[in-house]
């Protein structure tokens, strides 16, 4: 019923009013004693848990019930509007034990009402689907997040399990080092009867330096047979959270009482680094203006899907404003002819320039090349350089400041030459350029060209105290939207790029 | 009042022994409990008129809110000033509210023979029969749980010899039970019917 249950929580919040109606009439709230078991692993859940009050704890299925909580074999814990259960649900069975840590009550989304929301509501589907880690069909449907459900999705099986070292009773600790250094092994497996136990190099080093052990002691009895284990389907994230929760470097990787194989940390690391960093890389490694187009295309829903888990928009900005400049300069290199990169430069400016933009902003660029080089194509292949990044979705500049245009193509001398005489002539538009040249960063090419041009400029400044008082005269030109009393002129309108941001960038 | 009700609900069974509410007066054998609350225009049940009624039904230890009674009726001429302040429901508000009788049956069909839980229960159910008595010829014959008689008997033992505070935010507090909407009549309700499983299947309370 409405008046309990928070709707401003994603992914209720996604659902229209209809359907939140639809969910209010099925909602039922369930009361649970500490310790009770609200959904046991194996069996088919009755729908979704969201916490109106208490904890719930979420732990594997592999030891029995009452244990878990006891052996603080929990992977997560569930509370205040938190809700559980969804990916059991839709997997149609529990693979995980959910049990009330404290007293809890719950309200109870039934299955069938939860399917006919997902089926009704594509969003809604797509954010519990991203945010359960979990839904391979709902993936496919929706190929669009491949790289962020590969992320979530990616499964211990998928290649990162080592092959363990194993050796039985009665080895010498001499021997057990000595096999994992040919082994290049940083852990052991010693087998004691049926069980395994787990030492690390660490281990080997606290028995013979801090407890004196002699070389030839058992390797058996310095093991830790309490061993964290996952099975092979299990997700890699569960791991990670695992390894987090437990302090702990490995984890063993069992198929029923089978022994696998070890997931060490540092491999479930640079597994999710190489994925979160995906569309870097395919930046980096695209052979053709093709790959990049498609690697470009994937960082939009990169950032989507940044936003849309929390993260603070000032970091996707930073984000974006260096994947943006990467895709910029990787086109560069790859429409450039390879023997003429050491004498061009790409820069950009604006916005862009300085960093400050969300998603794809105009393309202000602009190309400086060493003084006297002749290459006839170059008009020809600044155009095609322009027309490709419209193509990537940057909309081309209105002002045309764009390397398509000869007037932003110039020699290192000449471009010096062009903010010099900018810089002396005061009418607007000279002005606007200036301000617009003034941001502009190197991206591609040889940066050391820009330098060489700005630096010209620069000294050429130092005799003219009268541009700066003219530079700053075109910040008040900028009129000021608020009346006197400090309301704004155009009631409930105010273009904030230009009355508001603008004034303050010429100041600068 | 107990006796008297006991045996004006054998009387009135027999009464109705062939009549179309005969299951009313039929002993409860389920598990489910239905949590009532009735807003109304006075505490005074002779001047009192019934605004809004809110139900649940409990089963075991699972309140039922997907099955629920929440019941806007006609604005009454008694509507003025004072409850508008404590309930906060205007004459508009109750705009498209319907009539008296058509809620009865509502309340009747919801409730049929389980017991009814309520805080200060009596009231509610006394409200209820000032409606139903004229119209059916019989008072509601359901057995009626007071939650904080409930309350009281677990709570007693460990206060002896003082008053155990009753109020209704108290107890809420004391049970940690979130309080759902106070003073709407199905908010009201399903509060009560979180205290009452809690009280009836929680780990004994804390001091």
């Amino acid at each position: 019923m409405s008046e309990s249950f928070n709707m401003d929580n994603l992914p209720f919040s996604l659902l229209s009013a209809k359907e939140q109606a639809q969910l209010n009439n099925n909602l039922d709230i369930a009361y649970f004693q500490k310790g009770e078991t609200i959904i046991a692993a194996g069996e088919v859940p009755e729908g979704v848990f969201i916490v109106l009050k208490g904890k719930v704890g979420e732990s594997d299925g592999s030891e029995p019930l009452d244990q878990d909580a006891i052996t603080g074999n929990v992977f997560v814990h569930y509370q205040d509007e938190d809700y559980f259960g969804g990916w059991s649900v839709l997997n149609g069975k529990a693979i995980h034990n959910f049990i009330a840590v404290e007293e809890t009550i719950c309200h109870v989304l039934p299955t069938r009402t939860l399917m006919d929301l997902i089926h009704s509501n594509p969003l809604f589907a797509d954010y519990f689907q991203q945010n359960l880690t979990a839904k391979r069909e709902i993936v496919a449907q929706h190929g669009q997040n491949q790289d962020m459900a590969e992320f979530m999705l990616a499964r211990i099986e998928d290649g990162t399990i080592r092959e363990p070292l194993i050796v039985l009773e009665g080895t010498t600790l001499f021997e057990a080092t000595r096999m994992m250094r040919e082994m290049k092994a940083d852990c052991v497996l010693a087998k004691k009867g049926n069980r395994y136990g787990m030492v690390t190099g660490t281990d080997l080093l606290d028995a013979v330096i801090i407890k004196g052990m002699p070389l030839e002691s058992d390797v058996s009895d310095i093991a830790s047979y309490r061993l964290i284990s996952t099975t092979p389907q299990d997700y890699l994230f569960n791991a990670l959270i695992m390894m987090t929760q437990q302090q702990i470097e490995r984890v063993v990787v069992m198929n029923g009482q089978e022994l696998v194989g070890i997931v060490e940390l540092t491999d479930v690391l640079s597994h999710f680094s190489s994925h979160s960093h995906v569309i870097g890389l395919r930046v980096e490694r695209a052979q053709t203006i093709e790959d990049l187009r498609e690697a470009s295309k994937g960082l939009t829903d990169l950032i989507k899907a940044l936003i849309s888990t929390g993260v603070k928009i000032r970091f996707t900005m930073e984000l974006l404003a260096a994947m943006n400049g990467r895709i910029i300069a990787k086109l560069f290199e790859l429409v450039i002819p390879h023997d003429l990169k050491p004498h061009v430069c790409l820069i950009v400016m604006g916005s862009e320039g300085r960093g400050e933009q969300i998603m794809k902003t105009d393309q202000d660029n602009g190309l400086i090349f060493r003084e006297g080089l002749e290459w006839p194509e170059m008009a020809e292949t600044m155009k095609k350089f322009s027309e490709t990044l419209i193509s990537f979705g940057f909309p081309p500049c209105p002002g045309n400041i764009m390397v398509s245009n000869p007037e932003w193509v110039n020699s290192t001398g000449n471009w010096a030459n062009k903010l010099t005489n900018w810089s002396q002539k005061f009418d607007g538009e000279s002005v606007m350029k200036l301000a617009i040249a003034v941001d502009g960063k190197p991206v591609a090419g040889n940066a050391a060209l820009f330098k060489v041009a700005r630096n010209a400029f620069l000294r050429s400044l130092r005799s003219n105290e009268i541009f700066f008082s003219h530079f700053a005269k075109a910040a008040l030109n900028f009129d000021t939207p608020l009346t006197f009393f400090g309301n704004l002129k155009d009631k409930g309108m105010l273009d904030i790029k230009k009355r508001g941001n603008l004034p303050h960038c010429s100041w600068h | 009042m107990i006796i008297p009700r006991t045996i004006r609900r054998f009387k009135e069974r027999r009464e109705f022994k062939d009549s179309p509410y005969a299951h009313l007066f039929e002993t409860y054998k389920g598990d489910e409990v239905v949590s009532l609350d009735c807003e109304t225009t006075s505490l005074d049940v002779k001047k009192g008129e019934i605004l809004s009624i809110g139900a649940v039904r409990i089963r075991g230890r699972r309140v039922i809110t997907s099955e629920r009674l929440d019941i806007k009726l006609k604005p009454p001429a008694s509507l003025t000033g004072d409850s508008i302040k404590i309930h906060k429901i205007r004459a508009s508000d109750l705009a498209d509210g319907i009539d008296i009788d058509e809620a009865l049956e509502q309340v009747l069909e919801f409730v049929g023979n389980r017991p009814i839980l309520g805080y200060c229960v009596n009231y509610d159910i006394k409200m209820l029969d000032k409606y139903i008595r004229p119209k059916y010829g019989f008072s509601l014959p359901n057995k009626a749980i007071e939650l904080s008689h409930v309350y009281h008997d677990i709570i007693k033992w460990k206060t002896v010899g003082g008053d155990v505070d009753l109020r209704f935010d108290t107890i809420s507090k004391k049970l940690d039970i979130p309080i759902i909407q106070r003073h709407t009549a199905l908010g009201d309700a399903i509060t009560v019917a979180l205290m009452y499983v809690r009280l009836k299947f929680g780990a004994p309370l804390a001091d």
